[in-house]
């Protein structure tokens, strides 16, 4: 009996499943998680927490998405919503340790022989993404894995928004060099909304 | 042209998270917060309408309700006395207002109701 309710549940669409979380279901809400959780993990070390920093702040969001479920509109994702939830409680998490200063500092420029070295050796995203500086990191992550606009990204690490562009700019320059072949005009984020 | 397209693939690149090797163990550990979140939360639930039960029961005590009630009592007894000279149907009247046995039970029901408002109140906060 529980193994077919399980088998249900697991055919359920997510905005099914948050329906059913909104009246109490837990498993419903489980297996969002099991759908969700390795993306809303990676997100969060990509942002550059640790792994079992990631975790704590990963569950967290969870659990907080649960309490929150009848928020869910359904007009995005679930995992974008969460991931938006797990994001800004990172961020909360960096200002009580006071780091979330750190990501307002410019970066130095990327060493161009290692761009290069590197572009050949076609890394992934994650190996990309650790030679881009914290602040880099953070503000390309905000907006490129959570969707987060310019000026939203500005307002939950609370920098200008200037600076959030300027990392932007400068980080996906770097990432171009990275992921794709070598060469190219510097690229303009294109979320510059705000 | 070339940096929308970049920022797509980087899009989809962020949204193609790879499957993390202990994710059904990340699931659980979830699970069983929220699971430990809610029985914690009908325990304080149960002990809010139990507490609020003998808050009111103490409060009904307190009040000297049963001593009004008898005397309530008193003169419905000759109302019914009246009633039952107009109407010998009335008698029904006399038995149920002779004693404190209706109050206690109506006490009894308005505190089970009162712990069961409370406690709905407090789940849906």
């Amino acid at each position: 009996m529980a193994g077919a309710t399980q088998l249900r549940i697991a055919s359920l669409h997510d905005v099914e499943l948050c329906g059913l979380a909104a009246t109490g279901e837990r498993r419903a809400f489980g297996e969002l998680v099991r759908r969700h959780g390795s993306a809303v993990r990676a997100l969060l070390r990509r942002m550059g927490a640790q792994p079992s920093q990631a975790d704590d702040v990963a569950q967290d969001a969870f659990i907080t998405a649960f309490e929150r479920i009848t928020d869910f509109r359904g007009e995005g994702t679930f995992a974008g919503w969460v991931k938006r939830i797990a994001a800004r409680l990172y961020l909360k998490r960096l200002q009580r340790e006071r780091r979330l200063g750190e990501l307002a500092a410019e970066s130095a420029p990327a060493d161009e022989g290692q761009v290069a070295a590197d572009a050949e050796a076609a890394i992934d995203l994650d190996g990309a993404l650790k030679a881009l500086a914290p602040g880099e990191r953070v503000c390309v992550t905000l907006c490129f894995g959570t969707g987060l606009s310019h000026a939203e990204a500005a307002e939950a690490l609370n920098l200008p928004l200037g600076t959030v562009k300027s990392h932007v700019k400068r980080g996906l320059d770097k990432l171009r060099a990275r992921l794709a072949p070598a060469g190219g005009a510097s690229l303009e984020g294109r979320r510059g909304n705000g | 042209m070339a940096e929308v397209d970049f920022e797509r693939r980087l899009e989809r690149l962020f949204a193609d998270a790879p499957e993390l090797p202990d994710a059904a163990a990340f699931a659980g550990r979830v699970e069983r917060r929220l699971n430990t979140g809610w029985t914690a939360r009908r325990w304080l639930i149960g002990a809010a309408g139990v507490g609020g039960g003998i808050i009111g029961a103490s409060q009904i005590v307190m009040s000297n309700l049963v001593q009004r009630v008898e005397s309530a009592g008193d003169s419905a007894k000759v109302l019914s006395a009246g009633l039952t000279q107009i109407t010998p149907r009335a008698e029904w009247l006399t038995s149920l207002y002779s004693g404190g046995a209706v109050v206690w039970i109506a006490s009894a029901l308005a505190i089970v109701a009162m712990g069961f408002a409370l406690s709905r109140v407090i789940e849906e906060l």
